[in-house]
Protein backbone atom coordinates (compact mmCIF):
# COMPACT_ATOMS: atom_id res chain seq x y z
CA UNK A 1 0.00 0.00 0.00
CA UNK A 2 1.62 2.99 -0.78
CA UNK A 3 1.28 6.56 -0.45
CA UNK A 4 0.09 8.19 -3.58
CA UNK A 5 0.57 11.98 -4.12
CA UNK A 6 -2.85 13.59 -5.18
CA UNK A 7 -2.71 14.67 -9.08
CA UNK A 8 -5.96 16.12 -10.80
CA UNK A 9 -6.77 15.53 -14.79
CA UNK A 10 -8.41 18.20 -16.04
CA UNK A 11 -10.91 17.82 -19.05
CA UNK A 12 -12.80 20.53 -21.03
CA UNK A 13 -16.07 20.38 -22.98
CA UNK A 14 -18.51 22.74 -24.37
CA UNK A 15 -20.19 22.77 -21.14
CA UNK A 16 -17.93 21.59 -18.57
CA UNK A 17 -14.87 21.18 -16.79
CA UNK A 18 -14.24 18.16 -15.22
CA UNK A 19 -11.20 17.59 -12.49
CA UNK A 20 -10.56 14.06 -11.77
CA UNK A 21 -8.93 13.79 -8.56
CA UNK A 22 -6.45 10.49 -7.93
CA UNK A 23 -4.54 10.43 -4.97
CA UNK A 24 -4.43 11.14 -1.55
CA UNK A 25 -5.42 14.83 -0.19
CA UNK A 26 -4.17 15.82 2.95
CA UNK A 27 -2.27 18.61 4.64
CA UNK A 28 0.48 18.43 2.43
CA UNK A 29 -1.26 18.94 -1.03
CA UNK A 30 -3.82 21.03 0.74
CA UNK A 31 -1.52 23.94 1.64
CA UNK A 32 -1.19 24.76 -2.38
CA UNK A 33 -3.96 22.54 -4.02
CA UNK A 34 -5.94 25.33 -4.12
CA UNK A 35 -3.63 27.93 -5.66
CA UNK A 36 -2.01 25.79 -8.82
CA UNK A 37 -4.86 23.70 -9.29
CA UNK A 38 -8.15 25.20 -8.34
CA UNK A 39 -8.15 28.82 -8.44
CA UNK A 40 -7.55 29.07 -12.51
CA UNK A 41 -11.19 27.17 -12.81
CA UNK A 42 -12.99 27.78 -10.01
CA UNK A 43 -14.05 31.36 -10.94
CA UNK A 44 -14.67 30.22 -14.13
CA UNK A 45 -18.36 30.73 -14.13
CA UNK A 46 -19.69 29.80 -17.62
CA UNK A 47 -19.20 26.29 -17.95
CA UNK A 48 -20.37 23.60 -15.04
CA UNK A 49 -17.46 22.74 -12.84
CA UNK A 50 -17.44 18.51 -11.88
CA UNK A 51 -15.08 17.43 -9.19
CA UNK A 52 -15.01 13.51 -9.71
CA UNK A 53 -13.90 11.78 -6.95
CA UNK A 54 -13.52 8.01 -8.28
CA UNK A 55 -9.77 7.78 -7.23
CA UNK A 56 -9.52 10.06 -4.51
CA UNK A 57 -8.30 7.38 -1.69
CA UNK A 58 -7.78 9.64 1.30
CA UNK A 59 -8.94 12.71 2.56
CA UNK A 60 -8.86 14.47 5.50
CA UNK A 61 -9.91 17.81 7.14
CA UNK A 62 -7.71 20.39 5.29
CA UNK A 63 -8.85 18.39 1.97
CA UNK A 64 -12.50 18.41 3.68
CA UNK A 65 -11.92 22.14 3.65
CA UNK A 66 -11.19 22.75 -0.08
CA UNK A 67 -14.24 21.07 -0.99
CA UNK A 68 -16.45 23.71 0.76
CA UNK A 69 -14.33 26.35 -0.35
CA UNK A 70 -14.95 25.31 -3.65
CA UNK A 71 -18.78 24.97 -2.78
CA UNK A 72 -19.30 28.04 -1.04
CA UNK A 73 -17.48 30.14 -4.27
CA UNK A 74 -19.40 28.19 -7.05
CA UNK A 75 -22.71 28.62 -4.78
CA UNK A 76 -21.90 32.43 -4.29
CA UNK A 77 -21.52 33.09 -7.87
CA UNK A 78 -24.62 30.93 -8.88
CA UNK A 79 -22.31 28.91 -10.90
CA UNK A 80 -22.95 25.24 -11.39
CA UNK A 81 -21.17 22.58 -9.43
CA UNK A 82 -21.84 19.12 -9.45
CA UNK A 83 -19.45 16.49 -7.42
CA UNK A 84 -19.87 12.77 -8.49
CA UNK A 85 -18.33 9.42 -7.53
CA UNK A 86 -17.75 9.93 -4.08
CA UNK A 87 -15.93 6.71 -2.73
CA UNK A 88 -17.48 5.18 0.37
CA UNK A 89 -14.47 6.20 2.85
CA UNK A 90 -14.45 9.78 2.00
CA UNK A 91 -18.48 9.79 1.81
CA UNK A 92 -18.36 8.41 5.65
CA UNK A 93 -16.16 11.46 6.45
CA UNK A 94 -18.24 14.08 4.50
CA UNK A 95 -21.28 12.48 6.33
CA UNK A 96 -19.62 12.57 9.83
CA UNK A 97 -19.06 16.45 9.25
CA UNK A 98 -22.26 17.47 8.03
CA UNK A 99 -20.73 18.67 4.39
CA UNK A 100 -22.59 15.67 2.48
CA UNK A 101 -25.71 16.62 1.72
CA UNK A 102 -24.71 19.92 0.41
CA UNK A 103 -21.54 18.27 -1.47
CA UNK A 104 -24.05 15.97 -3.43
CA UNK A 105 -26.88 18.35 -3.90
CA UNK A 106 -24.14 20.86 -5.82
CA UNK A 107 -24.72 23.88 -7.09
CA UNK A 108 -27.47 24.13 -9.62
CA UNK A 109 -26.41 27.04 -11.96
CA UNK A 110 -28.13 30.38 -13.71
CA UNK A 111 -28.82 29.25 -17.40
CA UNK A 112 -26.26 30.59 -19.63
CA UNK B 1 5.57 -5.38 28.20
CA UNK B 2 2.65 -4.63 25.45
CA UNK B 3 4.17 -4.59 21.97
CA UNK B 4 4.86 -0.97 20.37
CA UNK B 5 6.20 0.98 18.09
CA UNK B 6 7.67 4.59 18.73
CA UNK B 7 9.38 7.01 16.20
CA UNK B 8 9.39 10.62 15.22
CA UNK B 9 8.91 12.21 12.30
CA UNK B 10 9.66 16.15 11.27
CA UNK B 11 6.40 18.49 12.00
CA UNK B 12 6.02 18.84 7.97
CA UNK B 13 3.28 17.47 6.08
CA UNK B 14 5.20 16.20 3.96
CA UNK B 15 6.07 13.36 6.04
CA UNK B 16 2.75 12.29 7.03
CA UNK B 17 1.86 9.65 4.79
CA UNK B 18 5.19 8.35 6.48
CA UNK B 19 2.94 8.13 9.69
CA UNK B 20 -0.38 6.85 7.83
CA UNK B 21 2.39 3.82 6.05
CA UNK B 22 3.24 2.89 9.43
CA UNK B 23 0.30 2.83 11.49
CA UNK B 24 -1.12 0.56 8.55
CA UNK B 25 1.37 -1.89 9.26
CA UNK B 26 1.22 -2.18 12.71
CA UNK B 27 -2.62 -1.79 13.29
CA UNK B 28 -3.04 -4.76 10.44
CA UNK B 29 -0.85 -7.22 12.35
CA UNK B 30 -3.41 -6.82 15.59
CA UNK B 31 -5.88 -7.79 13.41
CA UNK B 32 -7.81 -4.57 13.26
CA UNK B 33 -10.25 -4.28 10.15
CA UNK B 34 -9.50 -2.16 6.89
CA UNK B 35 -12.32 0.44 7.86
CA UNK B 36 -10.95 0.36 11.35
CA UNK B 37 -7.44 1.49 10.38
CA UNK B 38 -8.93 4.04 7.56
CA UNK B 39 -10.55 5.57 10.59
CA UNK B 40 -7.64 5.74 12.36
CA UNK B 41 -5.23 6.73 9.80
CA UNK B 42 -7.83 9.99 9.43
CA UNK B 43 -7.22 10.53 13.11
CA UNK B 44 -4.00 10.24 13.88
CA UNK B 45 -3.19 12.51 10.60
CA UNK B 46 -6.03 15.14 12.34
CA UNK B 47 -3.52 15.24 15.50
CA UNK B 48 -0.42 15.67 13.34
CA UNK B 49 -2.10 18.40 11.25
CA UNK B 50 -2.50 20.17 14.44
CA UNK B 51 1.03 19.63 15.93
CA UNK B 52 2.37 21.36 12.52
CA UNK B 53 0.03 23.95 12.07
CA UNK B 54 -0.44 25.09 15.76
CA UNK B 55 2.48 23.91 17.36
CA UNK B 56 5.29 25.15 15.88
CA UNK B 57 4.27 27.53 13.20
CA UNK B 58 7.28 28.50 11.18
CA UNK B 59 10.08 26.33 12.88
CA UNK B 60 11.02 24.02 10.83
CA UNK B 61 12.94 22.31 13.71
CA UNK B 62 9.92 21.02 15.06
CA UNK B 63 9.31 16.99 15.87
CA UNK B 64 5.89 14.86 16.49
CA UNK B 65 7.02 11.85 18.45
CA UNK B 66 4.86 8.83 17.88
CA UNK B 67 4.09 5.84 19.56
CA UNK B 68 1.96 3.04 18.44
CA UNK B 69 0.63 0.13 20.82
CA UNK B 70 -1.30 -2.65 21.46
CA UNK B 71 -2.69 -4.46 24.15
CA UNK B 72 -4.20 -7.45 22.32
CA UNK B 73 -8.14 -5.31 23.23
CA UNK B 74 -6.99 -1.65 21.77
CA UNK B 75 -4.84 0.29 19.88
CA UNK B 76 -3.43 2.91 21.23
CA UNK B 77 -1.91 5.54 19.53
CA UNK B 78 -0.40 8.61 21.38
CA UNK B 79 0.80 11.93 19.11
CA UNK B 80 3.38 14.22 21.06
CA UNK B 81 4.78 18.05 20.31
CA UNK B 82 7.40 20.20 21.97
CA UNK B 83 6.01 23.25 20.82
CA UNK B 84 3.62 25.67 22.10
CA UNK B 85 0.63 24.45 23.64
CA UNK B 86 -2.49 25.41 21.82
CA UNK B 87 -5.93 24.78 23.75
CA UNK B 88 -8.46 22.91 21.82
CA UNK B 89 -11.95 24.25 21.99
CA UNK B 90 -14.27 22.42 23.90
CA UNK B 91 -17.28 23.31 21.84
CA UNK B 92 -15.36 21.68 19.11
CA UNK B 93 -16.19 18.31 20.57
CA UNK B 94 -19.40 16.95 19.37
CA UNK B 95 -21.76 16.76 16.65
CA UNK B 96 -21.25 19.67 14.60
CA UNK B 97 -24.65 22.08 14.47
CA UNK B 98 -26.43 20.60 11.47
CA UNK B 99 -26.06 24.16 8.98
CA UNK B 100 -28.92 24.75 6.89
CA UNK B 101 -26.89 27.04 3.92
CA UNK B 102 -24.12 26.36 2.75
CA UNK B 103 -23.12 29.90 3.79
CA UNK B 104 -22.58 28.64 7.28
CA UNK B 105 -20.65 26.06 6.61
CA UNK B 106 -17.20 25.71 8.52
CA UNK B 107 -13.81 25.64 6.52
CA UNK B 108 -11.63 24.62 9.33
CA UNK B 109 -11.84 23.77 12.60
CA UNK B 110 -13.00 19.62 11.58
CA UNK B 111 -9.99 17.91 12.73
CA UNK B 112 -10.67 17.55 16.96
CA UNK B 113 -14.16 16.36 16.03
CA UNK B 114 -12.72 13.95 13.37
CA UNK B 115 -10.69 12.65 16.08
CA UNK B 116 -13.93 12.47 18.65
CA UNK B 117 -15.63 10.50 15.98
CA UNK B 118 -13.97 8.16 14.40
CA UNK B 119 -11.79 6.48 17.51
CA UNK B 120 -13.09 5.36 20.97
CA UNK B 121 -11.63 7.46 23.20
CA UNK B 122 -9.32 10.68 22.59
CA UNK B 123 -7.36 12.19 25.78
CA UNK B 124 -5.63 15.69 25.05
CA UNK B 125 -3.26 16.96 27.58
CA UNK B 126 -1.17 20.37 27.22
CA UNK B 127 1.33 21.62 29.34
CA UNK B 128 2.68 24.64 30.31
CA UNK B 129 4.91 25.41 27.40
CA UNK B 130 5.94 21.83 27.08
CA UNK B 131 3.73 20.79 24.49
CA UNK B 132 0.62 18.65 23.87
CA UNK B 133 -0.23 15.25 23.62
CA UNK B 134 -3.11 13.46 21.80
CA UNK B 135 -4.07 9.98 22.76
CA UNK B 136 -5.95 8.08 20.43
CA UNK B 137 -7.91 4.92 21.35
CA UNK B 138 -9.50 2.43 19.64
CA UNK B 139 -10.81 -1.16 20.77
CA UNK B 140 -10.84 -4.25 18.26
CA UNK B 141 -14.14 -5.13 17.06
CA UNK B 142 -13.49 -8.44 15.37
CA UNK B 143 -15.48 -7.87 11.99
CA UNK B 144 -15.42 -6.15 9.18
CA UNK B 145 -13.17 -6.47 6.21
CA UNK B 146 -9.78 -7.72 7.34
CA UNK B 147 -6.59 -6.74 5.38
Amino acid sequence: MAAEKLSIDQRETDKAIVLHFHGELDLEVAATLFRDKLETVVYRTEKELVLDLTDLSYIDSTGIGILVSVLKIRNERKAALTVQNIPAGVRKLLEITGISQFLLAGVKGDAH
Amino acid sequence: MNPYVSFSIPAQAEYLDIVRLTLYSFATKAGFSFEEIEDMKVAVSEACNNAILHAYEDNENGRIDLRLEHDGEHLRITIKDHGQSFVFSQEGIGIPEQQEDIKDLAVGGLGIFLMEALMDDVRVSTGNGSGTEIVLSKRLSRNGEYV
